[in-house]
């Protein structure tokens, strides 16, 4: 791994010793659960993106693909998420294809956590970690600065206390799939309904043995209805003071790639025999 | 490691609100950023019309309240129709310039062509921008004033310490910005010939000397054309009364 | 003291309409409230897909200039034009690489994809997180008021024409209550084979 570009850091303190605020990263002010049950395990998030009290994206994805059957959920600094993931999907895939096995859970957790731990919280990741491997269903939280727990069921992000009063009143053993579905979804819903930092829709991703099944937008509570009318301006409303139009034809002219000639006569390169 | 609350407190400027000082304990430490304060008082004009650029710089070197000169000349020429003004913290500016000027000479003579003005502009940000990065950055606030070679064209830069670059019809710095933009706001057109340009750049000195608190030292004025670069004789002598 | 991302100022919007994009900005260059320029443009071509750039202006060249050299780099190698989604993923990773010293800038990015022929628009953050939208992207000190504007304004399937009126509108009316934005506004509608650039009247004060 190349490794993070320190250069602007010393600036950057300097700034914010001045007392410049720090930037404000998307964050995903978010519910992410997951729910082992009978042959599989399910995770589920919700889709708001906020900037501060400010709606950033409305229907982002908070689901995670690492490997074929291991997925994740990310809460915390969006883009921490994004690339933490990423980077360790990209890790998990090479190290199975030099062991030959599928990729296991704990291996993707362990992982997750050993990277997380060595930037010492500076990378805001929590994840939630599910997947099946040949040893079985594996449901994992893992936390900012490196702590894992493994249970049944488990929650996170700004929404994670409303999702868990869910699990905690209606959860049972040996739950089937169509019920765990359910109970995340539900739990999703408590945080959408209950949390300020999550809204928008439900995504849901179930992982079996055979098949790994991501449901976008599994529940959509909060259409937006079209606008009753239209708001169009009539044309010619801006004043313009100046236009410019570029044909693509006319590309050329502002890009300079040009087609060359293969074989340019008297031109021929030389080359070692 | 130092977190941000043990830094000492700091003051800031009431005009341009950049921090005033941080002590040298931390300096070593810490890059800072601020404008020392006397740069607000150093004045940098800078006016183009139809076939030049004029560039103004107030004579005065200061240190803390003492001037120490009345005839400093804050510009420096990088080619033959490229000037450089500049003002900031004593030291960086006169080595900040003259590195600026000496690369500018070294690749008029390697490629036998200057750089263009705005060529120019952009190759001293890229400096300042990457002098900004390390551990202790250049406190200079720039202004290029220059005539294309090819197409004979005045141009003028306006580069802050942050290495912020915006092409210009006129620029100031300093304390000079909040009296003299306005005059050119109102009084300023792209086509003036050099006669009116002066004009413009008497009323400017003219408000500075009436409005500025302290005594600059009057303007060294320099002008570029496509003939050259040439100092243009500027009586300063004259009193002006204050409102 | 004021963000780094306030104290030049500007705004960016980008929106997305049938089988076109739009991306507009506004022209302020200024220190705090001193205006120090009215012809400060924050959009950047790169063959022909749009990245606007809002934030510290010193950020905003230097952020332009690094990916000017990346996507030239591209197209020398790889012999064709950069996509709007490469070049969004050349702006998250160069992003990101900065996680612990940032470039202080908010990029927004328009253009049609010459495969798919589909639009495509996005937002960032400043440390490289993509928003991916499908209808408009907002950045900028006049952000807030953008999202407002947009928001009333947008509509899907706007030929290239009443996108041009809606972007331009939804602009001008934000920089409006926005102090630290206007002076002039730039917009580009990009349609499949051409581009159209235009310079809007906006208030000066």
């Amino acid at each position: 791994m190349p490794g993070f570009d320190f250069s602007n850091h010393a600036r950057n303190a300097a700034l914010h010793a001045q007392g410049f605020p720090l930037p404000k990263a998307t964050s995903t002010g978010t519910t992410i659960v997951g729910c082992i049950f009978d042959g599989g395990v399910v995770i589920a998030a919700d889709t708001r993106a906020t900037s501060g009290p400010i709606v950033a994206d409305k229907n982002c994805e908070k689901l995670h693909y690492i490997s074929p059957q291991i997925w994740c959920a990310g809460a915390g600094t969006a883009a921490d998420t994004e690339f933490t993931t990423a980077l360790i999907s990209s890790q998990l895939e090479l190290h199975a294809l030099s062991t030959g096995r599928n990729p296991r859970v704990v291996t993707c957790m362990t992982m997750l956590k050993q990277h997380l731990f060595q930037h010492q919280g500076h990378i805001g990741a929590y994840l939630v970690v599910a997947g099946v491997d040949p040893t079985g269903v594996g449901l994992f939280t893992v936390h900012a600065h490196g702590s894992t727990d493994k249970l049944p069921y488990v929650t996170m992000g700004s929404g994670s206390l409303a999702a868990m009063s869910v699990f905690e009143t209606q959860w049972k053993s040996n739950i089937d799939r169509e019920g765990a579905i359910k109970l995340a979804a539900d739990a999703i819903q408590a945080g959408i309904f209950n949390d300020l930092g999550s809204g928008s829709n439900v995504d849901v991703c179930v992982i079996t043995k055979e098949k790994t099944t991501l449901m976008r937008n599994y529940i959509r509570p909060n259409e937006r209805e079209r606008k009753q009318r239209s708001y169009v301006f009539k044309r010619g409303t801006t004043a313009v003071l100046r236009e410019k139009v570029v044909e693509r034809v006319d590309i050329g002219k502002y890009v300079t790639v040009h087609e060359v000639p293969l074989e340019a006569e008297g031109e021929k390169m030389e080359v070692d025999a | 490691m130092l977190e941000a609350r043990e830094f000492p407190p700091i003051f800031l400027c009431p005009v341009c609100k950049a921090p005033q000082l941080i002590t040298s304990k931390y300096a070593s430490t810490f890059l800072f950023i601020y404008q020392p304060p006397k740069s607000c008082q150093e004045v940098l004009l800078g006016i183009t019309g139809k076939d030049f650029t004029l560039i103004a710089a107030s004579k005065a070197a200061m240190r803390g309240a003492t001037i120490l000169k009345a005839s400093d000349d804050k510009t420096r020429q990088l080619n033959k129709h490229t000037l450089m003004a500049f003002s900031g913290e004593a030291g960086d500016t006169v080595q900040f310039a003259e590195y600026i000027q000496a690369n500018a000479q070294l690749y008029s003579m390697r490629n036998e062509a200057d750089l263009s003005p705005s060529a120019m502009a952009n190759f001293v940000r890229r400096e300042l921008a990457s002098s900004l990065r390390s551990r202790k950055p250049y406190m200079v606030n720039l202004l290029l004033g220059g005539v294309d070679p090819i197409t004979d064209k005045p141009s003028l830069h306006w580069l802050d310490y942050l290495a912020a670059l915006a092409p210009v019809p006129y620029a100031a710095h300093g304390y000079a910005q909040y009296y003299c933009l306005s005059i050119l706001d109102k009084h300023h057109q792209p086509d003036i010939d050099l006669e009116r340009g002066l004009e413009l750049l008497r009323l400017c000195t003219d408000e500075l000397k009436r409005r500025l608190p302290i005594d600059f030292k009057g303007v060294l004025v320099k002008v570029v054309t496509k003939d050259g670069i040439r100092e243009i004789d500027y009586d300063d002598s004259k009193q002006v009364q204050s409102a | 003291m004021s963000s780094p991302f306030s104290i030049n100022g500007g705004a960016c919007v980008a929106m997305v309409g049938k089988d076109c994009v739009a991306i507009a900005c506004d022209l302020r260059l200024g220190l705090q409230s001193l205006t120090v320029s009215n012809n400060f443009p924050k959009i950047f071509p790169y063959g022909d897909v749009y990245l606007g750039l809002t934030g510290l202006a010193t950020d905003v060249a230097t952020v332009s200039d690094l990916l000017r050299y990346k996507v030239n780099l591209y197209r020398l190698r790889e012999e064709r034009a950069i996509s709007p989604q490469t070049l969004a993923n050349l702006v998250s990773s160069s992003l990101y690489e900065r996680r612990f010293g940032p470039f202080f800038v908010s990029p927004v990015i328009a253009g049609i994809n010459h495969t798919t022929g589909k639009p495509f628009i996005c937002g960032f953050d400043s440390i490289g997180c993509i928003d991916f939208a499908k209808d408009f992207i907002v950045s900028g000190t006049a952000s807030d008021q953008l999202f407002g504007t947009c928001e009333g304004l947008w509509e899907p399937d706007l030929a290239p024409e009443d996108l041009f009126e809606t972007i331009s509108q939804a602009l001008l009316n934000a920089v409006d209550r926005d102090a630290l934005s206007g002076w002039g506004a730039h917009v580009y509608i990009i349609e499949k084979d051409k581009v159209t650039k235009r310079l809007l009247k906006g208030r000066q004060d």
